[in-house]
This record gives C-alpha cells, sequence and structure tokens, in this order.
C-alpha cells in the first residue's frame, strides 16, 4: 500500500513545472529517436545476445571474477574484490590516505553511490569531484539523480546559472551554451591537478581484464587520461567474458540510453596506461590502476534467487525508465533511492539499496508492460516487481485490501455485495451512469475521472433471455464476462454474443464462474487469486467447449496464466492449461473465426483506436482489431498519439494512486482529441471505465466504445 | 565509384551527422590540407603527437611555415594552453564516423582529449565498414592494447534540460582528415 509520505513525494514530484516539461518532451520523444538509431540492427537480435553473454557470466561469475583479476593483474593493475560494500569503502579509504591524496576528479560511478563513497572521503578531507555536467549540478544543488542517464533534468537553466553563480562567484547567465562553457573551464582546473581519478565501468572484460567506459562528455577520458592513480569501481553484474561479448552491450547502450548509435566515447582500458608524471620534466610511466570489484551480499542475493536472476542482465541504460507512463510524470525522486530510479530501479533498491523503500516503491509500477518492450536485456522488469509485490503482501498483508480480496474470491459473497451495490451506489450516480464523487476518504478513486455505476441487473439475470440466432452453427463458445461484463458493461457482453452468433458460433455462459482473479495477482495475493483460478477452471468445463472467449484481455491473460498456480502434471495443471489454450480474447477470436467482412452501415464516423496493455503485449493483438474496424464501412480510423500508452487504470492502480493515474489519463484525453474523432474504439473494460470517466468528467462528447459493440451496431446485429 | 570511396562517403556523412567535419586528402597533400584548415579555422597554436606517418606527411613543418607555433614534446604541459591538438587515429569507421584511438602513447591520448579543436588523420586504408568489422578487428589482436578508443565527433551532453549541447570538457570541434595511401 503507497504510504501517505510516498504520496507528499509524489505531490511534490507533480508540482515540478521543470521536471513535468522537460522529461515530458524527452519520454515524448524518445521513442521515435531510439527507433531511428536502430536502423540496420536487429535489436530483438542484440538484445538476446545480450541475454545469452550476460546469463553465461552468472553462471560463471567466480571464475570470471579471478581471470579478470589475473588478467589485469598481469598488464600492471591492482584488484580488489569486496564482500560488502563496507569493506570496499574502507579498502579505498585506506589506498586515498595510503597515497596522500587530496583531489579525486570522479566520472560517473553509481556503484560508488552505492558505497557512499564521496560522503565518506569528504569526511576524511578528501574533495571528490563530479565531473559529469548533471552530476556536478546535482552535487551542487545537493540532490540525488532523478533519471540514471540525465541525472539534472529536474533543474532548469535558471537554477543551473544561479548554482554556478554561487560557485564561481561571478555572474552566470541562463544560457545553456554557456553554462555548459563555465563546467568546461572550472572543471579543467581538477582535471589537471587531481591526483586521482575515479570511474565506473559499463563493461568488465574477464578475458582480457579490460574495463569499458561510454560518456559524451569526454569527462570519462580526462579521469582516465590525467591523473596517475586510476580507480575503477564496479559491481560483478558488470563482467562478460570475452571482448566479443562486450559488443553486443555497446550496441544496445547508446541507441537504449539516449536514442545515440554510438555515444562520444567508447574507452576501453587494460591494466596500467601510460601517464605524464611531470608535465614540466616531461617524463612518463606506468600509472597506478586499481579495480574494486563489489561482490556484496545484495548482488548475491540476486545471483542466487531464480526469480530474480534476470536482473543481473541489465546493462544500465535507463530505456524502461524512458517509456514509463509513471516516471514520465514523477521522474526518479520519488523512488527514492538515491541512485537507481524507475522500474529497475525499485528491484535493484530492494537488493542493494533497501528493501522498506523498494516495497514502497513498487506501488508506482502500472504494470502497463511498455518497459519489457525495450529493455536492453530483455528482463521481464513488470513480472519481476510483482513478485516484489507478492512477497511484500505476504509479509505484510493490509488488512483493508485483505477483506476486499477475501470477499471477491467468495463468488456467492461478492455477487451479492455487487447486487447490494447497485442499489445503494444510487446516491452518488444521481440518476446518471456515473459515480463522479464518493464521500471522504474514497474521494481520490474519482480524481479526473468518473466511475461506472453498477448495473441494475447483472448480464447473468439477462443471459437466460437472450435468444440467440445461429445459422448454420459450427460450434459452441463459454463467455468468461468478469466482474465487468457481469455487473456493469452488460452490453457488451450482448454485442459479443450477437458478433458470436452472426458467424455460425453459439454462446453458452457457465454461470459458477467469478472474477478471474487478477485484482488479487495485482495486489500481491497470491493466495486468494489461486482460489478463484481454481473456482474458475472447475466452474469454466473448458473440455465442453470449442473455445471461451473473453471481452476483457485482463481476464483472458489471467485465464491463461492459472497454470502457475498447480504443480505440473496434475489435475487441475491439466485443466488449467486446456482453459489456456482455448481462451482468447474478443477481437482475435472473433478475426480468426472469419469475422472479418467487408460490411457496416455506411454511416460515415471517425474512430481512434486504445490498445489496452494488456492485449498488445500480453496477448500481442493490435492488427486484428484494427482490420476489424476499418473494414467496416463508414468507419475512419485515426491513430492518436502513443496509442498503447497505457490509460492509467491499470486495475487496482487508479484506486491506489490516483495522483498519478489521473494525469496519465488526461495525457490520453489529450492524444484523443487531437485526432479529431468522435468515438474510441477500446477492447478492454478496465481502459473502457477510465477512458470514459475521464471524458464525463472533462465533460467531452467524445464516446467509448467497445469494439464488440461498434462491431455488433455497424452491421445492425443489436 | 570506388570502394574505398564510397566507404569515404559514408564515413563523412556519418561524420558531420555528429557534427564532426571531414575531408580528403591525397598524401602529398595532406599536410596542405591541415595547415589550410588552421588558416581556415583562426587556430595559432597546437600539439602534435607524432607518428611516422605524420613525420611522412610533413604536418609539423607545413603548419610551422603557415605561422602556427607547434609543440611537439611537453605535450602535457602545453596542452593546457594550446587550441589544437593532432594525433593518427589508428582506424575509421565508416558506418558511424567514429575514429580509433589505439595503443599507450599518452601524448597521443592527451592531444585527443584536452584540445579545444582536435584534427584526427586517419589513413583511407584503414576506414572498416561498421562496428562489428571493428570489433572483429580488435578482437583478433594477440594482445589488446592498454588504451583503446572510439572517439566519434566532438565532446556533447544533454545534461541541462536535455538540450543538446556540442562541446563540453572534451574537443569543442573535432575534424577527420582522411589520407588517400593505398
Amino acid at each position: 500500500m503507497a504510504s501517505l509520505e510516498l504520496k507528499q513525494e509524489i505531490q511534490e514530484a507533480l508540482k515540478n513545472t521543470t521536471l513535468s516539461r522537460t522529461l515530458g518532451n524527452f519520454c515524448a520523444t524518445y521513442p521515435a529517436k531510439r527507433e531511428k538509431s536502430y536502423a540496420g540492427v536487429d535489436f530483438e537480435a542484440t538484445r538476446n545476445s545480450i541475454k545469452e553473454v550476460k546469463s553465461y557470466a552468472a553462471e560463471h561469475i567466480d571464475e570470471l571474477v579471478d581471470e579478470f583479476t589475473k588478467n589485469c593483474t598481469a598488464r600492471g593493475g591492482h584488484v580488489f574484490r569486496a564482500k560488502s560494500t563496507e569493506e570496499a569503502m574502507d579498502w579505498i579509504r585506506n589506498l586515498v590516505k595510503e597515497k596522500g591524496v587530496k583531489t579525486i576528479v570522479k566520472s560517473k560511478s553509481m556503484a560508488s553511490e552505492e558505497i557512499h563513497m564521496n560522503k565518506t572521503l569528504a569526511s576524511d578531507g578528501v574533495l571528490v569531484q563530479e565531473t559529469d555536467l548533471g552530476e556536478f549540478i546535482i552535487a551542487l544543488e545537493g540532490n540525488t539523480p532523478v533519471h540514471m542517464v540525465m541525472p539534472a533534468l529536474h533543474l532548469n537553466k535558471e537554477q543551473v546559472a544561479d548554482f554556478f553563480t554561487e560557485y564561481t562567484h561571478e555572474k552566470n547567465e541562463p544560457i545553456i551554451a554557456e553554462e555548459v562553457k563555465t563546467a568546461r573551464r572550472v572543471m579543467r582546473e581538477k582535471f589537471t591537478t587531481a591526483e586521482m581519478g575515479v570511474s565506473g565501468a559499463n563493461v568488465a572484460v574477464a578475458e582480457t581484464g579490460t574495463v569499458f567506459t561510454m560518456t559524451n562528455e569526454g569527462n570519462g577520458r580526462m579521469v582516465g587520461t590525467l591523473p596517475k592513480i586510476h580507480l575503477y569501481v564496479f559491481g560483478i553484474e558488470k563482467f562478460v567474458k570475452s571482448l566479443s561479448d562486450a559488443r553486443y552491450i555497446f550496441k544496445a547502450l547508446p541507441r537504449n540510453g539516449t536514442g545515440q548509435r554510438i555515444t562520444s566515447y567508447i574507452s576501453m582500458y587494460t591494466g596500467a596506461t601510460e601517464v605524464v608524471s611531470d608535465k614540466d620534466a616531461d617524463t612518463k610511466e606506468k600509472k597506478e590502476f586499481y579495480a574494486v570489484i563489489l561482490d556484496d551480499p545484495g548482488r548475491r542475493a540476486i545471483l542466487g534467487d531464480p526469480d530474480f536472476r534476470e536482473i543481473y542482465n541489465c546493462i544500465r541504460c535507463g530505456a524502461c525508465l524512458d517509456v514509463c507512463p509513471a516516471f514520465a510524470l514523477l521522474g526518479g525522486h520519488v523512488y527514492g533511492s538515491n541512485v537507481y530510479t524507475g522500474g529497475i530501479g525499485t528491484l535493484l533498491t530492494h537488493f542493494l539499496v533497501s528493501e522498506e523503500r523498494a516495497d514502497e516503491i513498487q506501488n508506482i509500477c502500472l504494470q502497463c508492460g511498455r518497459c519489457k518492450e525495450v529493455c536492453g536485456g530483455g528482463l521481464h522488469i513488470p513480472e519481476m516487481i510483482m513478485k516484489l509485490r507478492e512477497r511484500s503482501y505476504e509479509s505484510n498483508p493490509n488488512p483493508v485490501y485483505k477483506f476486499a480480496l477475501d470477499a471477491v474470491s467468495d463468488r456467492k459473497l461478492f455477487h451479492s455485495m455487487l447486487r447490494i451495490a447497485s442499489v445503494a451506489q444510487e446516491p452518488f450516480t444521481k440518476g446518471t451512469n456515473f459515480i463522479r464523487h464518493l464521500p471522504m476518504f474514497l474521494s481520490g478513486m474519482t480524481e479526473g475521472r468518473s466511475l461506472m455505476s453498477i448495473a441494475p441487473v447483472p448480464f447473468r439475470d439477462i443471459f437466460p433471455t437472450i435468444q440467440q440466432k445461429v445459422e448454420n452453427k459450427k460450434g459452441t463458445i463459454g463467455i468468461f464476462t468478469g466482474c465487468l461484463l457481469d455487473f456493469a458493461y452488460v452490453d457488451i457482453a450482448k454485442a459479443v454474443i450477437a458478433d458470436l452468433n452472426s458467424i455460425g458460433y453459439y454462446v453458452d455462459m457457465p454461470m459458477g464462474q467469478s472474477c478471474c482473479g487478477a485484482p488479487a495477482t495485482y495486489m500481491g495475493d497470491r493466495e486468494n487469486a489461486k482460489k478463484t483460478a481454481e473456482l474458475n477452471i472447475e466452474a469454466m468445463h473448458a473440455d465442453q467447449y470449442d473455445y471461451i472467449v473473453s471481452a476483457c484481455p485482463t481476464c483472458t491473460h489471467q485465464l491463461r496464466e492459472y497454470k502457475q498456480f498447480f504443480e505440473e502434471g496434475s489435475d487441475m495443471y491439466k485443466k488449467a492449461v486446456e482453459l489456456g489454450e482455448k481462451a482468447f480474447d474478443f477481437c482475435k477470436l472473433f478475426y480468426d473465426l472469419g469475422g472479418l467482412e467487408e460490411s457496416g452501415d455506411d454511416t460515415p464516423i471517425t474512430i481512434t483506436y486504445h490498445d489496452s496493455c494488456h492485449l498488445k503485449r500480453e496477448l500481442g493483438v493490435f492488427k486484428e482489431q484494427r482490420e476489424l474496424l476499418t473494414k467496416t464501412n463508414g468507419i475512419n480510423l485515426v491513430e492518436m498519439v502513443d496509442s498503447d500508452v497505457c490509460c492509467g487504470f491499470g486495475g487496482t492502480y487508479s484506486i491506489k494512486l490516483p495522483e498519478v493515474a489521473a494525469p496519465i489519463l488526461a495525457k490520453k484525453i489529450q492524444h484523443i482529441q487531437d485526432t479529431g474523432a468522435s468515438l474510441v474504439a477500446v477492447d478492454c473494460p478496465g481502459c473502457l471505465m477510465q477512458i470514459r470517466g475521464g471524458m464525463d468528467a472533462h465533460e467531452l462528447p467524445i464516446e467509448v466504445k467497445h469494439t464488440a459493440v461498434i462491431i455488433a451496431e455497424k452491421r445492425g446485429l443489436i | 565509384m570506388s570502394t574505398t570511396d564510397a566507404l569515404y562517403e559514408r564515413f563523412k556523412a556519418n561524420l558531420e551527422a555528429v557534427n564532426g567535419e571531414c575531408s580528403l586528402a591525397a598524401k602529398a597533400d595532406a599536410a596542405k590540407v591541415v595547415a589550410d584548415l588552421f588558416k581556415e579555422k583562426g587556430l595559432k597554436t597546437t600539439c602534435v603527437a607524432e607518428t611516422d606517418f605524420l613525420k611522412e606527411l610533413g604536418i609539423v613543418p607545413a603548419l610551422k611555415d603557415a605561422g602556427v607555433e607547434v609543440f611537439t614534446d611537453h605535450i602535457r604541459l602545453h596542452a593546457e594552453t594550446a587550441q589544437g591538438g593532432i594525433s593518427e587515429a589508428q582506424y575509421g569507421i565508416a558506418d558511424l564516423g567514429s575514429i580509433m584511438q589505439i595503443g599507450d602513447e599518452v601524448d597521443a591520448r592527451i592531444v585527443a582529449t584536452m584540445s579545444e579543436d582536435y584534427i584526427g588523420i586517419v589513413r583511407e586504408s584503414t576506414i572498416v565498414d561498421d562496428y562489428d568489422a571493428m570489433f572483429d578487428t580488435l578482437c583478433e589482436m594477440p594482445e589488446i592494447p592498454n588504451f583503446v578508443g572510439f572517439v566519434t565527433g566532438p565532446s556533447r551532453t544533454a545534461d541541462i534540460e536535455c538540450v543538446s549541447t556540442v562541446g563540453v570538457h572534451g574537443p569543442l570541434r573535432l575534424y577527420v582528415v582522411v589520407v588517400q595511401d593505398a
């Protein structure tokens, strides 16, 4: 459950206009920039290779660290493998003391942040100068990075000018080009006088003892070229076996990170390189080269946990942040780890920084799955965040949610509650189809949108009265309505039946069915999710039907995943597999069974389509419904910007974090308005509820309908 | 167009796309091309990390003739004030407009890192097709040199308000002179 503190931090982030403008612009242009940078490069193949080489490294980590140590030492370097972050810091502290170092220039190293290097050395009277422009700025501000690749996104040029004025004791104008010049000037003096350079590694190669650093500003090269002592600090997750393995990472890293085909500099250091020891005498010698490798219990915990081992494959490109609808609004500070942010940051925070903080911030994830599409290491970030949520829920169940979810998994209780709600809601609906305001503590639920009202008569009571006319019957399909179709959007269920009847299928509704269990799953309540799975597997009798249809992609996805709750080979497992294999979302099934035909009433209408996260990314359906719509005479389909970005519903998300969901919805509505469409087609009742509610709250005359309903209406089937 | 010319054209286009400048010179003209570049850009001082190839091209005498103050020793000291920096790059990558700095020699790294205007001299015959070809070449080396660097255009940042700005800690401007050596 998101705490009050987190909610306050979220409010603060939302108030930062620089952050929302800069980050908003960046995130809006990022996908196209990234796409362009991949021209001629096969992203899927690249990330598969990354997965392969990093997985190999994870399985052979001890060998690789030993091999690296041997090779780096042979080339004149010194390697220290630290078994804890404290041990790493102590070792570095001693080295700095022993060598009499007073000034250190540092290019970006997230590992050094983990061990609190700057603060610790500062307490010893050593100046640790951040040289990356963004890191320099936030060091002046006394803040932590808001983004892993662009740490100072939350500040505008005026604020930067003020920090620089204070630092240089000269007036700095808020002109970006001038500010960059100031940074060059003040940093030059540090580079040429510092006794030690500290770098972070993007990759370390065992076979050659090589470390890689990628930068754009050139500070990394200064750090690696000028000081006589050079220290690398990095974690065991940076290892790959061979030089050739490293290539895949640098194919994806710049493209995913900043949409560049390559950064200005990629530098590879193998052992001790030559350095000028006395510039006046022009003498040269080998520098002192050290590598401190973090092999702490947190990193070992990642490697030792099969549910999270994949985290090792992360290349720290930050792409998961750049496409995250919640991150685009909030930036990284709310993640609160001081080091890692966004989806991957939530996972890294759990293992490397603070489990308590991770428990909090996992709530920010919408589970929309967009990060998975771009992840350079092919990580299943949302699934891993779900695992965190489950574990958090198991150890600390929220009593209110627990009560609600227990009730939902008890079909009779849940259904009778919904029937009561249908009557009890009246004071709030004021006779419309919406609940616009809820009393007191529930009011956040209606922020920026109206909730749908519960249908007076549930679909299960209507179903027996429906006359199905099926000519040339081809088969029978069982309908899984899910709660929203059963108790709120009965018109969608009716349309699904009419559509399927029109292509020769009779539809039956098994009455024992209940909630699909997705709410429990997404709250992390595995026990109740399993209970509903058992109930529905028995109730749906998949063996008696040709197919199972659902008009809610979240339900469809949930039905397909039931098998995960049961032991492989067990009777329930087999039944779950059969149900999963027969379960399809409406559009896909209707399309595959011959629903595509040139038809329609020819009445012109402009429609735009919103992709549901689950339908597009989990079920892979996005072409079929568009074809169904465009083949319908009269429909002019206009694509909106970011049609596949989450609408903010996210299951229970819009109830948990309405302050984040509301601005995400507002963006979606803006994109819809920009198309000039008078109707939005959706395939998910959750999206429908969210977007329709947003239209109502914003008083916009744009209709929102399920594709099944649009088809039925345009073909005159209902 | 010959294969090498086609590679050069791709190299040039890709380098220009990342704010670099590029010219092609016959071996006999290379020194003049560099000296003209200094005149055109108004550069008065430079450090040069000499190599046999640069000596063969006669870069230093040509610059001196053109009135440029040239430093070939005490590079670390002079790089703090000299405007220009010249070194030989070991390879070029057509597909990216990158040049490669390979080797331990610190002076070559200093001039390419500290100067405001960096001029890389690369032999046309060393331009490889793409990133993978370059990596293959590196992997085939019997021992990886102490330093290997990909350099692609001048230094840059977008750290303030995501506005792309060229020239931060590394060179503000980068020129590559490709010398026809075949």
